[in-house]
């Protein structure tokens, strides 16, 4: 049995819709499990109909993306939401003030006659089944969550640092050897540290690391390293501004 | 009166759609409109330190995310009056040849070559016609191992910096550029035969923009031989169905992407790029949108042979991978990249201690906004009352594809 899958997208970059067509040969063996009922960006084809696995990607950004996410939830039995706009809002919910402030500063008017909201993560509207970060998110990691749920077993989840993978690669620590600002202590793994790999520091794109992290000793060693606290916070902040932990 | 929805573009990035209004029979205005979310970059990037700008303004777009960091780069530059190295420029445009293979690609052999043969999309394409989809993603994966090496990550690396870059390029990395371009350059020629054959669409613009560089430059030049700083003639304007603004070039429609940069720059292009141009000259001139397809064809062939000249150049010379040290300093910069799409602006007002003071972005869907208005309403004139329903729109909807709309890109048109 061919499992139905539908690609939702939400106000975003693209990129997450975008990475499942970098799977290049690997997207056509995931066709041999699942049947493509939605997808705008690569398909004119749509049907109207139950989907097992919905990818929602992006924020909730206009009352569009609101109703489309219901839509997606509605319909389908399992759904991911899938990078870090999804996941803890991204770059565009780092952005201050009201809406009605934003739209007067970029448009001139405080008329909203398109509805936009402040930017939210999906998963502030609905439940989801799972969720995969990463800005995006690394797509093996995808490509192994849809594998899994195609053979029944649940996907699992990554609960460690970007600093674990810094290490495995044995990358030269950027922190500490050369005191650039790096997130990869208190940011969620999974990537393969592939920003150390280019000799900067890591920017929290996957958002943070949910259990053991310390951001508060983080925040001391930016701060002895010459960071100033505002400069830090919102270093923090960029693309989970709705997670307290930062 | 009675209008057609258009409710989603489809096989295009973003979320658009359009409407075409009918009175008395006839069509009589179509309204092109982009409901992607405001994602408000300008507002983001203000007060920031201009070193962590670029990585964030990569994430405007996806498909184009490299275009981005090098027009972010290249405004902080010019703000701070630093020069760089030959070969950090060559760099620069060989990650840029990278984008734009990735980018021609992805549009014309998974988005556009579905409309020629007549498949809702690549993947159902790809039973009858395989080879031709996996000819197009050989040369896609290839534009994004150059992403990836330049840039860092195929999708918002952060490797490219002010000054320089973080990792610079290894001799075999360059050397397998090298050959790989070599390889890929026989199936982009045979693609030009492919793409040249789509029907013409759309509007004929009046103008055509591009920068003044192939790939990028410090100025705009357009049809009329004028070259200015877009300031100069450049308008936008807000409307209130759509949250894209609307530009004029001297208070007229315009037009950036392939095809103006094949016809303004042909003298550019590279040798063999430059054979397939002259060999299609004049239809080239005849000027319809949908010749943008086949202008990115002919693009392709130039990326690679241009990949190949610069991985020789570089190999030959050797990776020296000096950063230029930077002061932050007061000032204001303008970079101007050709994005896939076309001309892409960066401009920054940079304050003493190296914080965004201001900053501006147009990025090219926001510049063809009015020409995919225009073109949508010449294209249902056509059309209205000649062809039923379903060919009707599906024409609509290729007229809109020939623009290779990135509509994510489009809505954080903005002066602050
Ligand atoms: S998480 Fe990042 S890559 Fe994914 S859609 Fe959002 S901005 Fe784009
Ligand atoms: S190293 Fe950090 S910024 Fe880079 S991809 Fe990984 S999580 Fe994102």
């Amino acid at each position: 049995m061919m499992l139905k899958l539908g690609v939702f997208e939400l106000t975003d970059c693209g990129g997450c819709a975008l990475n499942i067509l970098f799977l290049y040969e690997k997207l056509f063996d995931l066709l041999e499990f699942y049947e493509i009922k939605e997808f705008h960006m690569a398909s004119s084809f749509k049907e109207h109909d139950t989907l097992d696995v919905a990818l929602v990607t992006g924020t909730v950004s206009t009352q569009r993306d609101l109703n489309l996410l219901h839509y997606a939830r509605n319909h389908s039995k399992y759904l991911i939401a899938l990078g870090t706009c999804a996941t803890h809002g991204d770059v565009q919910a780092s952005v201050e003030g009201k809406i009605r402030e934003k739209l007067e500063k970029v448009y001139g008017t405080k008329a909203n006659p398109m509805r936009a909201l402040d930017s939210t993560p999906i998963v502030q509207h609905v439940a989801v089944d799972y969720a995969l970060p990463g800005c995006p998110y690394d797509k093996d990691e995808i490509y192994q969550i849809l594998m899994n749920l195609a053979k029944g077993v649940e996907p699992p989840t990554k609960d460690y640092p970007v600093c674990i993978e810094c290490k495995l690669n044995e990358y030269e620590c950027v922190l500490i050897k050369r005191g650039t600002p790096c997130l990869g202590p208190i940011t969620l793994g999974g990537c393969n540290a592939v920003c150390i790999k280019s000799k900067v520091g890591c920017i929290g794109c996957r958002g943070p690391l949910p259990k053991e992290a310390n951001p508060a000793g983080e925040f001391e060693i930016l701060k002895e390293l010459g960071y100033g606290e505002e400069y830090i916070r919102r270093k923090f902040k960029t693309f989970a501004r709705g997670e307290l932990r930062w | 009166m009675v209008s057609i929805e258009i409710d989603a573009f489809t096989r295009v990035e973003g979320n658009g759609g359009a409407e075409v209004i009918i009175e008395n029979g006839e069509v009589k205005d179509v309204k092109v409109k982009i409901f992607e979310g405001p994602r408000f970059f300008e507002l983001l990037t203000l007060g920031r330190y201009y070193w962590d700008v670029p990585d964030l303004e990569a994430r405007i777009c996806a498909i184009c995310y490299l275009s981005h960091s090098v027009a972010s780069v290249l405004g902080i530059e010019r703000a701070f009056g630093v020069k760089v190295s030959k070969e950090i420029e060559l760099l620069r445009e060989l990650g840029l040849l990278g984008e734009l293979l990735e980018s021609n690609a992805l549009h014309l052999y998974l988005l556009v070559a579905p409309d020629l043969f007549g498949y809702s999309d690549a993947i159902r394409m790809a039973t009858k016609h395989g080879e031709i989809v996996k000819e197009g993603l050989a040369i896609k994966a290839f534009g994004n191992y150059i992403r990836e090496i330049i840039g860092g990550r195929e999708i918002h690396g952060i490797n490219v910096k002010p000054g320089g870059f973080g990792r610079y390029p290894t001799v075999e990395e360059l050397e397998r550029m090298e050959r790989q371009s070599e390889a890929l350059l026989r199936l982009a020629r045979r693609g030009v035969g492919i793409f040249a054959g789509q029907e013409a669409l759309g509007a004929k613009p009046v103008h055509y923009i591009a920068v003044n560089g192939y790939l990028y430059g410090d100025k705009l030049i357009a049809s009329d031989k004028d070259t200015f700083d877009y300031f100069e003639h450049i308008e936008e304007k807000a409307l209130s169905y759509s949250f894209a603004k609307q530009s004029r070039y001297k208070g007229e429609i315009f037009m950036v992407g392939a095809l103006p940069r094949v016809l303004l720059k042909s003298e550019m292009l590279t040798p063999m790029a430059k054979h397939l141009y002259e060999e299609y000259k004049e239809k080239l001139a005849q000027g319809y949108v949908s010749l943008n397809n086949l202008a990115q064809a002919i693009e392709l062939v130039y990326a690679l042979e241009r990949t190949k000249e610069i991985t020789r150049e570089l190999l030959d010379k050797g990776i020296d991978g000096e950063n230029v040290p930077i002061e932050p300093q007061e000032g204001e910069g303008i970079g101007y990249v050709e994005a896939p799409r076309g001309v892409l602006i960066h401009h920054y007002k940079i304050d003493e201690k190296g914080n965004i003071a201001y900053s501006n972005i147009i990025t090219p869907t926001a510049f063809n906004h009015a020409i995919m208005e225009l073109s949508l309403y010449e294209e249902a004139k056509r059309r209205y009352g000649t062809s039923d329903e379903s060919t009707f729109l599906q024409k609509l909807e290729e007229t809109v594809r020939a623009f290779d709309p990135c509509i994510s890109c489009s809505v954080h048109v903005v002066r602050l």
